[in-house]
């Protein structure tokens, strides 16, 4: 089976899995033990709202036809509006709102991880059983054990005090930030902003990025000894290419395939795991937005934010699928999913 | 690994149990009964040592496994004949709490007060901070000697007892020996357990008496203006032992109170004491990890026999499922999930524990079955899975005796793995306030509890809980490298893709 063929069958794969997910969503939202109109008008129960929220959501009737709409407009992308946390406001306005931080979020999880991660990794790669590569593999294991919560916590309470803790002011610094609160993303063209937006990011990614950052340290190293007595290696380096582009040109590449699952992995922790993250960080991002919808039971905007996010999942693997078929010329079903 | 009667490559190993002398060759053929009634010197005192570590918690053990089932309700069930009999063993599982045992909180009590002439009330007048240090290295004394005990066992059966002097898995063990990372996780793993296991006596206080039901209990204290001993309800003495990082209100690790308890871990904001909550919560955190680990594990062991003897359609089919689960965020899957279930009797069985396990079960096995999947179509390749089908063997047997027995192994190296990552979402969850119900302890209720705190003195509230987390997920994946290693020294499975099996869905 060709490469491209077998990224095409991938993709088509993806379109059961869309149709599943949506399914078993609208299961437990409308099969579900919960009301959905209760839980939208919640206790204080008026019968007038309650008969038309039920009427307007179409929950009288049968539940094929209510299933044949909840799939209809989710699949032709009209993802209707939110009832109880910002009512009224149509579910893309909020997207729109929501989306940009945890977007912006997600950007920086991911990057910072890789230009700390695989440096650590190459330095402790070249520098194996020594006491250096002891205290950074070390380290990375225990910095991949940490909740990321609990991180988000203690660098909150950490930040907002560092002036009383270490005399360095990290709201100052630089540019002046808040520590909990969202990124301001406007205008990010202009240098202080762009620096302001970053660093207002900063302590988030670094937290959420935890996870990835342990991994790629360990794929780093991990490349660095496989490599390093490679004959193509032994024989850059006589023909005296210099040590750097040694590590960049030749090992740098074979850490680059492992890597691939690490960082749509990321992606996906990114999806679930930005709801703790950003509550802590009060980033109000998709993530927290979901945890808001839920909790206050507006079924209508959890529904559709799911149906988002299944897509996202979607999109990240048909993504991965395809760096593969780029990257990797071995890829083909035979070599396994 | 290949068959396990193998005994003639047995010639080319070296091992260190390799001396055969107490086992004669007529042996071979003999129930294991019948080969130790034959030689039973060391059956004999291994079986006297076990029986003193039992004695030793008789009362506990008894009472523990009795009190499992719920009586009442089974003797509901057929009233007349079966009555009778619930209640009796209800009464002895009541009566075995209170026999006495090394490891009961009245054998070494640390709950006392201090009079200008000395501790009152703790056993031998040892402080309680040395009276609880005491218990608590009994507690953890006896729990490894069980350890070592088991392992005795194990190498006397294997020296003995055992037929073949050599299986392909005594190099697994003897790998898993030598592996000091695996040890190190095995240890703070086993010690985690032996803290879920014996979290009622290991705490300086109990649950009932300062969590649950402060009000409802009373502590003796020695009060220095008055030159008496008075008593005091459990939560007024909370009131004025709270930590709240400024000025007085702080009772920090290995900390008295004013009321002459001892706290190893300090105390909450509400002035509870924070090491029974973490000993209780570790209880909760291993029970719903356990199974909802056992959940995830049985579909996914099911579905990698299934998928790697049929493969084809029914794969594609377990394909599809599970990148439909996967494809919704686990964590936010189990907000949903939870919050939709809020309002059943469900969500209160074990305070919303066993919800959260079959949740973390449900979207759990995708990933488990995606680590076994490659190992489960490697065997189902081999020439013994094709003789044992043109037997004429039923699918479900070779499944279950030549399939399983091979894949059990990769299974144990990410239920490690991710049980680590169970128990961070768990925490992830109660600390936004869902998930296991107030006042039942859970780590993540303590580090949210402590958010304001984190940069003052009472730092602990927050710090303990997490730091207590890191160690024990490290343990974990410790335990799942060594595992690893020991099964397959060359592989390197684990790196890469299925990392994130630990991560918690990102909690």
């Amino acid at each position: 089976m060709g490469r491209w063929e077998y990224f095409l069958k991938r993709v088509l794969l993806m379109v059961p899995i869309v149709f599943l997910g949506t399914t078993v969503t609208f299961l437990i939202l409308r099969v579900g033990p919960i009301d959905p109109a209760a839980a939208i008008i919640g206790p204080s129960g008026d019968t007038e709202a309650y008969a038309a929220i039920r009427d307007s959501l179409g929950l009288d009737q049968p539940l094929w036809i209510q299933y044949a709409e909840f799939m209809r407009d989710l699949l032709t992308l009209q993802l209707g509006e939110s009832w109880v946390v910002v009512r009224g406001q149509s579910v893309w306005e909020l997207v729109g709102v929501y989306g940009p931080r945890t977007l912006w979020l997600g950007f920086w999880s991911i990057l910072i991880p890789i230009f700390v991660g695989l440096p650590l990794g190459f330095y402790a790669g070249l520098n194996p059983n020594t006491l250096a590569d002891y205290i950074a593999s070390f380290g990375g294991i225990v910095w991949r054990a940490m909740p990321n919560f609990w991180l988000a916590v203690i660098f909150v309470s950490v930040l907002t005090q560092s002036d009383a803790l270490f005399g360095f002011s990290w709201g100052d610094w630089l540019v002046e930030t808040q520590i909990v609160t969202p990124p301001d993303l406007s205008g990010l063209w202009e240098p202080t902003q762009f620096l302001g937006a970053l660093k207002a990011i900063l302590p988030a990614a670094l937290v959420l990025g935890s996870a990835s950052m342990g991994n790629e340290m360990r794929i780093g190293r991990t490349a660095v000894l496989e490599t390093k007595n490679a004959n193509y290696v032994e024989m850059a380096k006589a023909k005296g290419v210099p040590g750097r582009l040694v590590v960049w040109k030749h090992m740098f590449r074979i850490a680059l395939i492992p890597l691939i699952p690490v960082i749509t992995g990321e992606a996906f922790l990114l999806l679930g795991g930005s709801v703790l993250v950003e509550t802590v960080f009060a980033i109000n991002g998709l993530g927290y937005l979901f945890f808001q919808a839920t909790i206050n039971g507006d079924v209508p905007l959890v529904g559709s934010l799911m149906f988002l996010f299944i897509l996202l999942s979607v999109g990240i693997n048909i993504l991965q699928d395809f760096l593969y078929t780029v990257i990797d010329p071995r890829v083909g079903y035979d070599g396994g999913a | 690994m290949g068959a396990d009667t193998d005994v003639g490559s047995g010639s080319t190993r070296t091992g260190e149990f390799r001396e055969e002398a107490s086992r004669p060759e007529g042996d071979r053929d003999l129930p294991l009964s019948e080969r130790i009634t034959r030689n039973p010197g060391p059956a004999a005192t291994w079986a006297a040592v076990v029986a003193v570590l039992i004695a030793a918690e008789f009362g506990a053990i008894v009472s523990g496994l009795l009190s499992v089932p719920p009586w009442g309700w089974v003797g509901g069930l057929v009233p007349g004949v079966v009555e009778p009999v619930a209640a009796l063993l209800a009464t002895v599982a009541e009566r075995g709490a209170e026999l006495p045992t090394i490891t009961s909180r009245s054998v070494i009590d640390n709950t006392g007060y201090q009079t200008p002439s000395g501790w009152e009330g703790t056993t031998l007048g040892l402080s309680p901070a040395v009276a609880w240090a005491l218990r608590v290295a009994v507690i953890y004394t006896y729990s490894f000697t069980w350890l070592l005990v088991g392992w005795w066992g194990y190498t006397l059966y294997r020296r003995h007892y055992r037929i073949p002097d050599w299986t392909p898995r005594d190099d697994v063990v003897n790998r898993f020996r030598r592996h000091s990372w695996g040890l190190f996780g095995l240890t703070i793993v086993f010690a985690f357990v032996v803290m879920a296991l014996f979290a009622p006596v290991l705490g300086p206080t109990t649950v009932d008496q300062n969590i649950e039901n402060p009000y409802e209990n009373r502590i003796d204290y020695y009060n220095d203006e008055t030159g008496q001993v008075e008593s005091i309800f459990v939560g007024e003495a909370n009131g004025d032992t709270q930590s709240r990082g400024q000025g007085d209100n702080n009772v920090g690790p290995l900390e008295y109170d004013q009321y002459d308890r001892f706290h190893p871990f300090g105390t909450l904001p509400d002035g509870k004491d924070l090491f029974t909550f973490m000993a209780s919560g570790a209880r909760v955190s291993l029970l719903v990890g356990l199974t909802s680990l056992g959940i995830a594990g049985g579909f996914a062991m099911v579905f990698a026999m299934l998928t790697a003897y049929y493969k084809g359609l029914v794969d594609l089919g377990v394909v599809i499922a599970g990148d439909s689960i996967q494809a919704m965020p686990q964590l936010l899957f189990i907000i949903l999930a939870s919050f939709v279930l809020s309002d059943t009797w469900i969500a209160e069985v074990y305070n919303g524990g066993l919800v959260l396990a079959i949740l973390f079960g449900i979207t759990g096995w995708p990933a488990l079955w995606r680590a076994v999947r490659g190992p489960a179509l490697q065997v189902s390749e081999r020439e013994w899975i094709d003789a044992a089908k043109s037997y004429g063997q039923r699918p479900r047997v070779t499944m279950q005796k030549h399939m399983l027995p091979y894949v059990v192994g990769y299974f144990l190296i990410y239920a490690s793995l991710s049980l680590g990552g169970v128990i961070i979402g768990i925490a992830g969850l109660s600390f936004l306030g869902l998930g296991i119900e107030a006042p039942v302890p859970e780590w993540g209720r303590a580090v949210s509890a402590g958010q304001p705190y984190v940069a003052t003195q009472s730092w602990h509230i927050s710090l303990i809980p997490g730091i207590l987390v890191v160690i024990i997920v490290t343990g974990f994946n410790a335990l799942g490298d060594g595992v690893r290693d020991a099964i397959d020294p060359e592989s390197d499975i684990g790196d890469g893709g299925n990392e994130n099996v630990a991560a918690g869905g990102g909690a």
